[in-house]
């Protein structure tokens, strides 16, 4: 075995076992702080997912993510606040109802693709964010829903909730690891295949009999789902909903970050999120014009690593040490 | 088994299809040629659904294609190999060969195209856009077979092809029709549509102006000339 090939299986052995360990060791070696923090990067990796699955896996560039977002975390507000429910039902409520607006909005989103697409998510996302800011009796308008967060275990008396911070930082963990694996599964199936053969060209998706308007819906759905589960863990994180989340800009921020960590790779979008959020965290205290270290690094990484980050190193570990680069970029031809 | 009667497309103001009429039997091996932008391509478009057609009537098996969906013509059994390869660059060979099969592998199909092409079977885990030229051809073929098609029809399936794969190419096409399967091959290369098809159409401005078999054309020096541009005997 070559060197080359040692270190590529040393580095993926490295990945495993920080995998493995060190997000379940995060609480004994950080403040609380920073345990929160990572809570917040793990939800944004979820959501900034969402918008990587459509335009990384089916090439649909998505700025309403936002709103599945925020249903996801209306559905946990509203179901708590009006409805007295519990942890359990409220998060199912989130989950169900972002699934079920993205089935909406999808059956129409979905017969268009490029700019169209993109234009209508953003006007999806701009009617149901007025909606949201108007309805002041039932989303809260402007202020929001604050509410009190209900236990989500509770033996006896001994109860487990997010109030304290080592338990939701675990439950966060896992529903994102969950998640994560579900995506995995989904990509690695024969319907992640497809969702490829649409991205790439899907006028001969559908010269091998692919529907290509069902399985671009599919995704739809299946983005919208994580995008819930995003918005009902934040939801539960902050403890309140808020309209300013389902803002289409909020999308886009997803959008970067995917991009920037590699769209089309299963931990691209947590590379992104993980890097522009300790950013934020970092020089936020000292510079308020944070966002604009953001924009530089999306611009360069746009220009020198099309493919992110992610993508950076999977074509180091992939190209042979001594070959050229494979040219790898996908077809962007709507002829057959 | 394939009947177009009177196909009539227009793509804006143009009237590119003007009253299209053949059809394919059985079995059939058939060329469809003609110069550049006779209409030849936008006929396979029309019978795949992906051109709306303005008139006439397209039928495979006695089923009306109007009224079915483009994604559903393949699983009639029309594969289509579209002109530039038409495979997915960055799915591997074998991921291109099963995409089509609703992801359920046909490991008796798979050991039919890789006698067919040896050359996948050696590239199996390889993605597309690692391939040359013509064993993406060779794929685009391949993957249309593991649907089980009754009829194939190619859209210049030798060009810019290096010479050596043309002729395997030409070979596993006689014998993929050998083994029952109809071809509709369009070709700018005259000398390959005559050797692989009996049966020949020759467009002109959208209209099938001839039909006949391809011993009569390759004695009909005028019609070469006047629908192909040819100016000499096509080889035998």
């Amino acid at each position: 075995m070559s060197g080359r090939a040692l270190a590529e299986r040393g580095l993926l052995a490295v990945f495993v076992v920080f995998l493995l360990t060190v997000p379940w060791s995060v609480p004994l070696l950080l403040n609380p702080f920073w345990v929160s923090v990572i809570a917040e990067i793990l939800i944004w990796s979820l959501f900034a997912a969402s918008a990587n699955l459509l335009f990384g896996y089916v090439g649909l560039l998505s700025f309403g993510q936002a709103l599945f977002f925020g249903f996801g975390m209306y559905g946990v507000g509203i179901g708590i606040d009006h409805f007295g429910l519990s942890f359990w039902p409220a998060f199912g409520l989130g989950i169900v109802a972002a699934m079920a607006m993205a089935f909406v909005s999808g059956i129409l989103a979905v017969r268009l693709t490029w700019h169209y697409f993109a234009i209508i998510t953003v006007v999806f996302s701009l009617i149901f964010y007025f909606i949201a800011v108007s309805a002041k009796s039932v989303t809260g308008g402007d202020d929001g829903i604050n509410f009190a967060l209900p236990p989500t275990f509770s033996f006896g008396t001994v109860q487990y909730s997010f109030a304290d911070a080592n338990f939701q930082y675990f439950f966060i963990l896992a529903a994102v690891a969950i998640c994560f694996l579900l995506m995995h599964l989904v990509v690695n199936s024969p319907l992640g295949k497809a969702f490829l053969a649409v991205r790439e060209n899907d006028v001969r998706a559908s010269l091998i009999g692919l529907n290509v308007y069902v399985i671009r819906l599919i995704a739809f759905v299946m983005a919208g789902f994580l995008a819930g589960v995003a918005g009902a863990l934040f939801a539960f994180f902050g403890r309140y909903a808020s309209a300013s989340y389902m803002f289409y800009t909020f999308s886009g921020e997803a959008v970067v970050w995917a991009i920037v960590g590699g769209a089309g790779t299963l931990f691209g979008p947590v590379v992104g999120a993980s890097l522009f959020i300790v950013i934020r965290e970092v020089v936020s205290t000292h510079w308020e014009h944070h966002s604009l270290i953001v924009g530089v690094m999306a611009i360069l990484v746009v220009i020198l690593a099309p493919k992110g980050i992610v993508g950076l190193w999977r074509d180091w570990v992939d190209t042979p040490a001594d070959s050229a680069e494979i040219p790898a970029a996908p077809e962007l031809r709507t002829e057959p | 088994m394939l009947e177009l009667r009177d196909v009539h497309v227009h793509i804006g103001k143009l009237h590119i299809l003007q009253g299209v009429t053949f059809d394919i039997k059985p079995g059939e091996s058939a060329a469809l040629l003609g110069r550049n932008g006779v209409g030849k391509t936008t006929t396979l478009r029309a019978i795949m659904g992906l051109a709306a057609r303005s008139g006439g009537k397209i039928s495979f098996d006695g089923t009306d294609l109007s009224s079915v969906a483009p994604h559903k013509i393949p699983r009639l059994g029309i594969g289509y190999v579209p002109q530039g390869r038409g495979i997915f660059p960055n799915l591997s060979v074998l991921e291109n060969l099963n995409i089509g099969t609703q992801g359920k592998r046909d490991t008796e199909r798979e050991d039919y195209v890789f006698d067919c092409f040896p050359r996948l079977k050696e590239r199996l885990k390889q993605s597309g856009n690692t391939l040359s030229g013509g064993e993406q051809q060779m794929l685009a073929i391949a993957r249309c077979l593991m649907m089980r098609p009754k009829l194939i029809i190619l859209d210049e399936p030798t060009e810019g092809i290096m010479p050596l794969l043309v002729s395997q190419i030409r070979r596993e096409i006689h014998r993929i029709n050998q083994s029952g399967v109809s071809i509709l091959l369009v070709e700018q290369n005259v000398e390959t549509a005559l050797k692989l098809c009996p049966r020949v159409f020759l467009m002109e401005k959208g209209v099938v102006v001839y039909s006949g078999t391809s011993g009569e054309l390759k004695t009909n020096t005028e019609i070469v000339h006047r629908y192909l541009g040819l100016s000499r005997k096509p080889a035998a």
